[in-house]
């Protein structure tokens, strides 16, 4: 009993031993926030990774991928029966992508970016890059991954089926954008005479009252959905609070031109083997595609997988088959590997790689639960320092009460009973240092956002570079298993470190401490 | 004849100070009858405080023999030498030795507090308070509960003191010079408070001082000399301390 009350007293009175406190504090906050921030990142990265693949992927190892589609999907319908939710083909492949960025000046609004009202001010020079292109099925794509809902057009994230489809404002800025191209405008002639002047004529000219019937290859042109990255870029100084950070070049209604490459086993004259040749086909832009990955916002332009059949020549083919699994999640690790063993039995090892989407993204969510490990390690040892604190301080308290210990030794005390109070004291130590650091941890987890604001407009620097990290917002996830864990490991620290002086404690001889002045 | 309360046979002990060895207690013999008050006078450094604390088992004799009620206590493990010191020995000292963190109350019962476990502490706080209750009234310390030792004076951290020996019912009550650090006064109330004690309860005192005019209330003076204890007559007590 005297244990809990002297070293309560203590704890009240030893202002020396706050010092200790805070450092564990300090600790243990640094350590709760590291720890829900980087579990947040491997959350929300795992479920963005997760949300734009599907399950279980089977693609084909040549770049030709495997013909015959309708046959392979039906043997993955037998193979899997109940167990298949939904199965979407894709082509794969790497593509050139030509564009041009037009600025577009409302003289009413005085907006340099309004592509429905606006009229074109200047062009630049074609602008070539490379991307990877994606022929999907929309419809089947939105079950096996969440495609559809980071279409921009809300229209297209209701139906992403008419996804390559040109709707709503795309279509007008296509259409203005076809009449503009056909029509007498005076920049079809080179050099514009005076594009101030047209531009003027064209803003007050009435607009055409009838619509223009397109040819027919217009009618249903082939569709593309571009990535954000690809259709903006972002001002070099931008800060993370502007809101005009990212400037648009391609515009849902613009044309761009995509080359890729032929079927490589194409077919050459009289049966010997031919050779890839490119092939392009003009595309109008009908959404804009925004997963917040900036890796594949800034590499992915999608086209329809007819289309893209068409182009490279490779009808009734597809490179990939995308499989979304009934109840995948609920799955054990055996399950898994059994459910592609049996998909191995007709998809040969030679031209087809069975993965999990665990398997495809595992090295990356590896990196980050090392990342995390080491991070706690190195933040424990932020916790150690202070054990060492408390430790020196404990040696100071032991002297400083050494009369007290004879007392009590002289009332009976067991050098046991003088050990706990000191344990006890360092427990108390920790257990209120860790308490202050979880409340503080979880506080600052909580309000990182409005903390990284405030220090961003503080420094003027970004403190977290949206351009470098893949989401707006910094993610946070609080484990309380995690935090639990975290406080056991402090205590720990804490009664490790009084150990010792609690020990010099126990064994000072009563006599000696009572002749102590 | 009263009963031995305790009886000290041959004790020998001695201190180490680098290489010096100190004798203090050379074959001392010294038998303490029940409801004795024993004063103990000696020039400073003649052991006395030793001899204390080797008869209420905080030091281990280097040889010889301590029997309490015919029971040898000199060599019994740490444990038991704990519970001798909890609930048999009562300690005061010359500089009251209370815990500054603490208030009187919780001083007093400190004893209580090291001797119960949480639990039991929590089933017989009521009693225990109520002892200690008593035994402040006793020594005039009701209207001080609350303050901490630092707010006392002198006389009242001593009567603190005694009522903290009291609270186990001691058999045997050690004294090493309770008045040493007051004034006349106030250390003759201290002494009246002891010998009250010792008439009323029968409480066994050994209690150590320098000064003849307290010696002089005691049943019985030894004096330590040589590492021995000798009777010293009440005339002798006077020659002595001028």
């Amino acid at each position: 009993m005297y244990k809990l009350l002297l070293s309560w007293r203590y704890l009240l009175t030893r202002y020396l031993a706050l010092a200790s406190i805070v450092s564990v504090m300090l600790g243990v906050a640094t350590l709760v926030v590291v720890n829900s921030v980087m579990g947040g990142f491997a959350e929300k990265l795992r479920n963005r990774l997760r949300g734009l693949q599907a399950h279980v992927m089977i693609d084909a190892r040549s770049a030709d991928g495997f013909c015959n589609l309708d046959y392979h999907m039906q043997r993955v319908r037998e193979i899997l029966g109940d167990r298949l939710e939904a199965m979407s083909p894709v082509i794969e492949g790497f593509a050139m992508v030509e564009y041009r960025r037009r600025e577009y000046t409302n003289f009413e609004t005085g907006s340099r970016d309004d592509p429905i009202h606006g009229v074109i001010t200047g062009e630049s020079p074609p602008v070539v890059r490379t991307v990877r292109l994606l022929g999907i099925d929309p419809a089947s794509r939105s079950q096996t991954s969440e495609f559809a809902q980071f279409l921009q057009n809300p229209e297209n994230r209701r139906d992403p089926r008419r996804c390559f489809e040109l709707r709503g404002q795309a279509a007008e800025h296509h259409r203005r954008h076809f009449l503009r191209s056909f029509g007498p405008s005076p920049w079809n002639a080179f050099p514009p005479p005076n594009p101030l002047a047209a531009a003027e004529e064209e803003a007050t000219r009435p607009p055409p009252t009838d619509p223009v019937e397109l040819p027919p290859h217009l009618v249903r042109p082939f569709g593309a959905v571009v990535g954000h990255g690809i259709a903006t870029f972002r001002k070099p100084d931008a800060k993370s609070t502007d809101t005009d950070r990212d400037i648009p070049i391609i515009y849902p209604g613009d044309e761009i031109v995509i080359t890729t490459v032929s079927r490589t086993q194409l077919e050459g004259h009289a049966g010997t083997r031919g050779h890839p040749r490119p092939v392009s086909a003009t595309f109008v832009v009908t959404d804009i595609f925004k997963s917040e990955m900036s890796e594949i916002d800034s590499n992915i332009i999608y086209i329809d997988l007819a289309d893209m059949q068409r182009l490279r020549t490779m009808e009734n083919c597809a490179t990939s088959l995308q499989l979304k699994i009934r109840g995948y999640d609920d799955y054990t690790p055996e399950q898994k590997r059994q459910l592609l063993a049996e998909l191995a039995r007709h998809f040969d090892e030679t031209f087809f790689a069975i993965a999990s989407w665990e398997q495809k993204q595992g090295p990356l969510l590896a990196a980050i639960a090392i990342e995390r490990g080491l991070l706690n390690v190195l933040l424990f040892l932020i916790i150690a320092v202070a054990g060492f604190g408390i430790l020196a301080i404990f040696f100071m308290i032991v002297v400083e009460k050494m009369r007290d210990i004879g007392i009590l030794k002289a009332l009976g005390a067991s050098n046991s009973g003088v050990m706990g109070i000191f344990l006890t004291y360092g427990l108390a130590l920790g257990l209120v240092g860790a308490g202050l650091g979880t409340v503080l941890g979880l506080a600052i987890t909580v309000n990182i956002n409005e903390i990284e604001r405030g220090l961003s407009a503080m420094t003027g620097n970004d403190v977290f570079d949206r351009s470098v990290y893949y989401f707006d917002k910094i993610p946070t996830v609080i484990d309380p298993l995690n935090i639990l864990f975290l406080n056991l490991g402090a205590l720990a620290i804490a009664v490790g470190a009084s150990v010792l002086p609690a020990l010099r404690a126990a064994l000072l001889h009563p006599v000696q401490c009572l002749r102590y002045e | 004849m009263a009963a031995k309360l305790l009886v000290a046979r041959d004790l020998y002990k001695s201190y180490r100070r680098h290489k010096i060895v100190i004798p203090v207690l050379q074959g001392l013999d010294l038998d303490v009858e029940t409801g004795e008050f024993l004063c103990l006078v000696g020039a400073s450094g003649s052991g006395k405080t030793t001899l204390l604390h080797v008869l209420g088992t905080l030091d281990r004799p280097d040889s010889g023999r301590i029997l309490l009620e015919g029971k040898r206590i000199d060599n019994v493990p740490l444990a038991e030498r704990d519970r001798l010191r909890n609930q048999v020995f009562g300690f005061i000292f010359q500089f009251y030795h209370l815990l500054p963190e603490l208030n009187v109350l919780e001083n007093v019962l400190m004893p209580q507090m090291i001797r119960s476990s949480v639990l039991s502490w929590w089933w017989h706080r009521r009693e225990a308070r109520r002892r200690a209750l008593a035994l402040l009234e006793r020594v005039g310390l009701s209207h001080r509960l609350r303050h901490r030792p630092r707010e006392l004076s002198g006389g009242e951290m001593q009567r603190a003191a005694i009522a903290r020996a009291l609270l186990s019912r001691p058999r045997l009550l050690l004294a090493d010079e309770p008045t040493g650090n007051l004034d006349a006064r106030t250390g003759s109330e201290i002494v009246r408070l002891l010998r009250d004690l010792n008439r009323e309860e029968g409480l066994t005192i050994i209690m150590v001082t320098h000064n003849p005019e307290i010696a002089r209330q005691a049943d019985r003076c030894v004096c330590m000399t040589e590492g021995r204890v000798e009777p010293i007559s009440l005339g002798e007590l006077h020659a002595l301390s001028s």
